[in-house]
């Protein structure tokens, strides 16, 4: 196990934690937007930054003290960081541990036909595979990956994305996957931890966390668009939800009427309702379109919500969204689901 | 596309006339030095080559400069690389100090050194006590060399080791490579030809000093005060062969160096 206890870390305005992180022997996913101190957290537990305070114990043993090549951490770097003066196989012998199998840990990675190749030559997605296949050989007690499939291109990032879960889950050490790229997150990790302004937000399984998130800010990065804040009505076994002139029935129970709230409802879960169904339809809201994008399958919409300084955005099949014929600053009511109302408190 | 092709003729047109104004100061290194040649008969720089006072002077600042590189590399290496790598505020300071030398006119860089090592300072007359003169000696010419000539292999190494993605050292380390083992294996090749560059630069520089020089140590003479001997007294003409055999030895230096330095896995 990798834990992380109290760790705090500032560079300028910058301030990393206090952070506190188990990781097990798993695959963590470290989920957050650009300099919210994800690779800071991997450069502290690879030795190679230095905290403030607090403590990186590997298995129970501090590392604090201890210099990087004797941690048994092993970073994956983004671009790789091969050896550029160096063979394929050079790097991945550069610091295996006696009696690797270079010939069959290459082909595991698909780069046994690489192996003569200076490392210099190779694409991305190669240099990736044979930047894992280097830390592999080293034999890690834990492994930390930083944002290693960001360069690469979609159909190669997300074939790799599958051959690394595949690769590293069977490892049984703790394996720390720092992204940005919250499908990549869940593909890979068995736990998700959200970061942001150097605070975890939450931990949790993927599913958890994309669907229960704890934050305003976990939602709006794992895809919630629409989060809004509002304040709970009606007895607390069948609440809803008062936004603005609005009022929102929802699935969600156990909320004391006046309490603050913010809510989100996905996009896809949003559905344009036709003038004649509209009385019987709970939950409509009316607005005018403001923006249109077409997404390839679908269309995007963003609606200015009538009496509401806010924005609803849906997203909508191209036969439906055909079938309306729907232009930009055409009115439009849509309704929204109980179900699809996902709520929390305001802390 | 035209318009793509006007835009690569536009940059085509320019880089035509970057070398030809490149070009006049190419002409102006390049014509000299030729003309130097063609005013020798190769008869003549021979029988300079053979003379005693230019075998001596010769071998003179060939083991001077030999030995200067290599003070110049042992010392100047590692601050190249603590340079490129610290992060400490006082930096520039250093980064200053090791600049002052090229700044300063050679000669007044020899007045500085007398000062510390002259005949007549405690340091001077400690070593000549104990039968190592400072000046008038090959150890002056190498304290006159080091001053002057060694700033080049730090400035260049510098820059190349700066060049070496630090990612590269922190994934040797993180793999459990020693500080040590991470330079050697890791560093230095990647930043060896930028350093042979360092080399280089520092062994013609010092093969060609002669303003610290003339200061610490008129002897025994180096090829270029030998020149300037000859040309006092007995005049520019007999000067020539000398210079030409100092050119020769400097462009051998240069190939030498090169062919070491050429980049050790270019395919």
């Amino acid at each position: 196990m990798l834990e992380f206890d109290s760790i705090t870390k500032s560079h300028g305005s910058f301030r990393l934690g206090p952070l506190d992180l188990q990781v097990d022997d798993e695959i963590l996913a470290i989920l957050g937007p650009s300099g919210c101190g994800k690779t800071t957290l991997l450069a502290i537990a690879a030795g190679i930054l230095q905290q403030d305070s607090g403590t990186v114990s590997l298995y129970g043993d501090a590392l604090d003290t201890r210099p990087p090549e004797d941690r048994g951490t092993v970073m994956v770097f983004q671009d790789g960081a091969l050896f550029p003066h160096m063979t394929v196989r050079e790097n991945i012998r550069y610091a295996a541990v006696p009696d690797t199998d270079v010939e069959g840990l290459a082909a595991t990675f698909e780069v046994a036909a690489l192996l003569e190749q200076r490392a210099s030559s190779l694409s991305g997605g190669e240099r990736q595979r044979v930047a894992v296949a280097r830390a592999l050989a080293a034999d890690p007690s834990a492994l930390l990956l930083d944002e290693p499939l960001t360069n690469l291109d979609a159909p190669i990032r997300h074939r790799l994305r599958e051959d690394l879960r595949a690769r590293l889950a069977p490892l049984d050490i703790p394996v720390l996957y720092v992204t940005h790229d919250q499908s990549a997150a869940t593909a890979i990790g068995d736990r998700l931890a959200v970061l942001n302004d150097g605070v975890i937000q939450q931990v949790g399984t993927p599913a958890t966390v994309f669907e229960r998130p704890a934050t305003p800010f976990v939602a709006r990065f794992t895809g919630h668009d629409n989060v809004f804040d509002g304040t709970i009505h009606g007895g607390t076994d069948q609440p809803h939800v008062r936004w603005g002139p609005y009022r929102l029935e929802t699935d969600c129970t156990g909320f004391e009427p006046s309490t603050a709230v913010w809510f989100s409802i996905r996009p896809e879960y949003v559905r344009i309702v036709p003038e004649p169904e509209r009385e019987a339809t709970s939950n409509v809201l009316t607005g005018s379109i403001t923006n249109r994008l077409f997404e390839g399958d679908t269309y995007r919409l963003r609606i200015a919500v009538d009496d509401l300084d806010e924005r609803l955005e849906l997203t909508v099949l191209r036969p439906a969204y055909d079938r309306h014929g729907l232009d930009e600053c055409d009115r439009i009511s849509v309704s929204v689901p109980p179900s699809a109302i996902y709520l929390d408190r305001v802390e | 596309m035209p318009f793509q092709n006007r835009r690569e003729r536009w940059a085509g047109d320019w880089l035509t006339v970057a070398l030809l104004l490149g070009g006049v100061l190419l002409l102006y290194y390049a014509v000299p030095i030729l003309s130097l040649f063609l005013a020798q008969s190769p008869a003549a720089v021979l029988s300079e080559l053979a003379a005693p006072t230019v075998v001596s002077a010769a071998t003179t600042s060939i083991l001077s400069a030999s030995i200067t590189t290599v003070i110049a590399v042992c010392f100047g290496v590692p601050l190249a690389y603590w340079l490129a790598r610290t992060t400490v505020s006082w930096r520039p300071l250093v980064d200053a100090a090791v600049v002052l030398p090229l700044v300063l006119p050679p000669v007044v860089g020899g007045v500085v050194l007398l000062t510390v090592v002259g005949p007549n300072t405690a340091l001077g007359s400690i070593a000549s006590s104990l039968g190592y003169d400072l000046t008038g000696s090959l150890i002056g010419i190498v304290l006159a060399q080091t001053f002057v000539a060694s700033p080049f292999v730090i400035v260049t190494a510098r820059a190349a080791f700066a060049g070496v993605d630090q990612d590269l050292e922190h994934a040797s380390r993180s793999l459990g490579k020693s500080r040590l083992t991470t330079v050697r294996r890791v560093t230095l090749p990647m930043a060896w030809p930028g350093i042979v560059a360092g080399v280089t630069l520092t062994f013609a520089r010092a093969m060609g000093e002669f303003g610290a020089t003339i200061m610490l140590a008129y002897h025994p003479r180096t090829m270029p005060v030998e020149i300037w001997v000859t040309f006092l007294e007995a005049g520019l003409g007999n000067a020539y062969p000398v210079a030409v055999v100092l050119v020769c030895l400097s462009l051998l230096a240069l190939v030498a160096l090169n062919v070491l330095g050429s980049d050790p896995w270019s395919e």
